[in-house]
């Protein structure tokens, strides 16, 4: 025997807590450039899933302990907590991650049961709710706020020094007037690293190192995060003929979601589609919807509300995706049955 | 010397699992004769080949090799050992419903009394093949118990031997094929020769290095004109699944609802042609090979038993006491099945017996990661599937693939919430099947209900023409008379 015995099977906490050290880097690459407001929201937002969690299962009398050690609350929790902006009052985190928890899960019947991805769910709350404090509170990475700041910040007096729109929302409305060569003398992407944008590609760069460590574990598969990014590259690519106008495909790909998005957003196995097939088709949707909204849209990324639509239509994609089961002449198709 | 080839397989097993197989733990020791037993128990309707009837009654004596057992089948079962039959009745038995059910049970009296069939002389054609094989009881006896004879029929091609033995902890076939080989191999020989197959392909996994070594020299020895075409597998589960060895060896995908045979294949097991050889030589399925294994047991081994020897005496022989013990597997951890009451007898089918600590983590609810789909042999979706089962929709797991599942349990080993899938499958394809049965049962008395209205109206028109020609007879004759009369006066 030279295989790995895959024998007896990871349990769902397992497979979390997996998810969760895979986003260590992408934390502390954030709370580099973002500042310790990240650790704030975290905070906050562990804590508010997590007593959602119990407070839910208590009503709903089922037994709280066995699945709160799942650990599906928590990266809930973790999750809504990435996606918000980085200089988020508490009231903010405290309410996107409770209706991600109660709103976006129990209501349907806890973990499993929820149609849409429950911290998307949140977060598109929360833009619509309150659309100010969603898009004008992330923090400049060229102005990384120190510990006062993101607690002031924290507190619902963050500072104009340190906070704006998300580069990617700047591009879209700001840099549209200036030529291509105008828009890369600002100091966001003269003075990256890598010669990306400052602060979001390591960001970015760090969220890929986990997500592909992901795929290595056997946790998630390729199909999603290489369905999206591939989709963002090809479309925004092909758009860009002229540079004057479009956003190119570096901004589309580094500035926003995308990559956080592609591995540890699009792939909750639960509301997205499950064939492998159908997870590369639920997540080219997802960058088909993603670059409509971030260019045609006035929001500050499109993430949340494609992966949103796309939920809904992952049912259908699974009827239409199946394999082909072994000794039948085609895959079948359609929802079936009368019931 | 027969012609041969030892090749390695070139296709691979889509999706299945590397379970550890902890077969050494049964292939350690040699394989011994468990002493006879104080009873002996007989299934009437669960013995393999269907529900039967007793041939015999209560006080009966009877020998090694009296039949006992006719099923509806055709298929013969005997007495395993010399002795005397001392009741009919309820007894607990060796079956995944764990029921009791009517059984013949004989105390043997330690007598070598025998009467087994006579030698079969050669030639003798595949009807004459087809008789003994009833006679001697010949079943499946991988773990399925199918009537062998059914699966010969004429133009088959190939025949192929399912040595994969996939399932973890299981070495019956394994301990067979080392010291049984040549009774394996004539059987092959003599059913190609009757059948008129040209070619005999072994499947067999990796992992059996002994018993290769003995099925080449054995082939070496035997002086058939088939060829053997030996095809090393991978060691994964389920290879050895009927569908999926024929894939693997012959590359052919038989479709749903078709049978191997009607490709013209048939496959068998090792010890159901090691049989085959014994019944032309006239002797009937009395004794079979049971793997003793698990954890939980003294010393695990394989063991020659009488068919009809409870679990109890099995354990016994492992230097266990059966009293420690809570619960036994009959069959390997994958397909196996759970039985309570160790006074059960083993069957023609009972491969294996299983005795480990193991225990059931709680289940979660499904998050629909899929990692079932990914190991899932025939390429389901068990995620969906148990979806629509939970939920009732029986049509709409029925049309996600539910009786294509071959219920091979590979997506329970990987579930992480420890969903009984399997299970939910085996109760959904058992429910489809009934309501298969049903519908069928409706149909046909749709149909007799209106052959009946088509008759009645046939009668009712027969009757209403017969009437309208009295009627214009006696008209004819009234007219007839009339003229007479006029003409008289």
């Amino acid at each position: 025997m030279t295989k790995r015995p895959d024998y007896p099977p990871r349990d769902t906490a397992i497979m979390m807590r997996m998810v969760l050290i895979a986003l260590i880097p992408g934390v502390v690459a954030m709370m580099m450039f973002f500042g310790p407001g990240v650790l704030f929201n975290l905070t906050a937002a562990i804590l508010t899933a997590v007593s959602s969690e119990a407070l839910c299962l208590g009503l709903r009398k089922r037994e709280i302990q066995s699945r709160l050690i799942d650990l599906s609350a928590v990266l809930t929790g973790v999750l809504i907590a990435l996606a918000l902006p980085q200089a988020a009052p508490w009231w903010l985190v405290v309410a996107a991650t409770a209706s991600s928890v109660i709103l976006g899960k129990h209501i349907y019947g806890g973990l499993g049961q929820n149609p849409v991805n429950p911290a998307m769910l949140g977060y598109a709350l929360m833009l619509i709710s309150a659309p100010v404090s969603m898009t004008t509170l992330w923090i400049n990475p060229l102005a990384t706020p120190d510990l006062a700041a993101a607690w002031s910040a924290f507190l619902g007096q963050a500072s104009d020094a340190v906070t704006g729109a998300t580069t990617l929302d700047l591009y879209k409305t700001e840099f549209r007037a200036l030529t291509a060569i105008e828009a890369v003398r600002n100091p966001l992407f003269s003075q990256a690293h890598l010669g990306f944008i400052y602060g979001y590609e390591w960001v970015a760069l760090a969220y890929f190192a986990g997500g592909v460590w992901l795929i290595y574990q056997r946790v998630i598969t390729w199909h999603t995060p290489a369905g999206l990014l591939a989709t963002l590259i090809v479309i925004s690519a092909f758009f860009s003929f002229d540079p004057d106008t479009a956003t190119p495909v570096w901004v589309h790909l580094i500035a926003g979601a995308g990559i956080f998005a592609a591995f540890f957003i699009l792939t909750d196995p639960v509301s997205g589609a499950t064939s492998p097939k159908g997870r590369l088709w639920f997540a080219i949707g997802v960058g088909v919807l993603t670059y409509l909204i971030r260019t045609y849209g006035q929001y500050p990324d499109a993430i949340a509300f494609a992966v949103l639509l796309m939920n809904f239509a992952a049912p259908m994609i699974d009827h239409y995706t199946r394999p082909r089961i072994m000794g039948r002449e085609a895959s079948v198709k359609g929802p079936g049955g009368q019931s | 010397m027969a012609e041969y080839q030892i090749r390695r397989c070139e296709r691979h097993l889509e999706g299945g699992i590397h379970p550890e197989t902890h077969k050494q733990l049964s292939t350690t020791d040699p394989c011994v004769f468990v002493d006879d037993p104080k009873r002996l128990v007989f299934p009437i309707h669960f013995s393999g080949g269907g529900p039967g009837e007793a041939l015999i009654a209560v006080g009966d004596t009877v020998s090694q090799g009296t039949p006992i057992i006719k099923c509806r089948s055709g298929i013969i079962h005997v007495a395993s050992r010399a002795g005397t039959v001392v009741d009919i009745t309820d007894h607990a038995i060796t079956h995944p419903s764990a029921r009791e059910s009517e059984s013949i049970i004989i105390e043997p009296n330690g007598l070598k009394e025998q009467s087994y069939l006579d030698p079969l002389v050669w030639p003798f054609d595949a009807d004459t093949l087809r008789d003994r094989a009833i006679e001697a009881g010949i079943l499946g006896l991988g773990g399925a118990g199918f009537p062998s004879f059914k699966k010969w029929s004429d133009g088959t091609q190939t025949l192929v031997i399912n040595a994969a033995e996939c399932e973890p902890y299981l070495t019956a076939d394994d301990t067979l094929m080392r010291i049984d080989t040549h009774s394996m191999i004539r059987g092959a020989c003599v059913l190609s020769q009757t059948l008129d197959i040209k070619t005999i392909v072994i499947g067999i996994e990796d992992n059996k290095p002994e018993a290769l070594e003995a099925i080449e020299n054995a082939i070496k020895e035997s002086r058939s004109d088939c060829l053997f075409d030996i095809v090393l597998l991978d060691t994964k589960y389920p290879s050895g699944s009927e569908r999926h060895l024929i894939w693997l060896t012959l590359g052919i995908e038989v479709p749903t609802g078709s049978r191997p045979v009607e490709l013209g294949v048939i496959v068998h097991n090792p010890g159901t042609l090691a049989a085959l050889s014994r019944a032309i030589d006239g002797k009937p399925i009395t004794d079979r090979i049971v793997t003793l294994t698990g954890e939980a047991l003294t010393t695990p081994r394989n063991v020659v038993a009488p068919i009809g020897t409870p679990i109890s005496h099995l354990i016994k022989a492992a230097d266990t006491n059966p009293a420690s013990l809570t619960s036994i597997t009959v069959g390997g951890p994958m397909m196996g099945y759970a039985v309570t009451e160790l006074t059960a007898g083993i069957t023609k089918t009972t491969n294996c017996l299983l005795a480990r600590e193991v225990e059931i983590p709680p289940e979660s609810p499904c998050i629909r990661c899929g990692a079932c789909a990914a190991v899932c042999p025939v390429r389901l979706q068990p995620q969906q599937m148990i979806f629509s089962l939970k939920g009732g929709a029986l049509d709409r797991a029925i049309h996600e693939g539910l009786t294509d599942c071959i219920e091979c349990a590979a997506c329970n080993a990987v579930c992480p919430s420890h969903i009984p899938l399997a299970e939910w499958f085996r109760l959904g394809r058992f429910e489809a099947r009934d309501k298969a049965n049903e519908q069928r049962l409706a149909a046909e008395a749709r149909a007799r209900f209106e052959a009946r209205n088509v008759r009645l109206e046939r009668i009712a028109q027969e009757q209403e023409a017969k009437r309208a020609a009295r009627k214009a007879k006696t008209a004819d004759a009234l007219e007839k008379a009339r003229k007479a009369r006029e003409e008289n006066a």
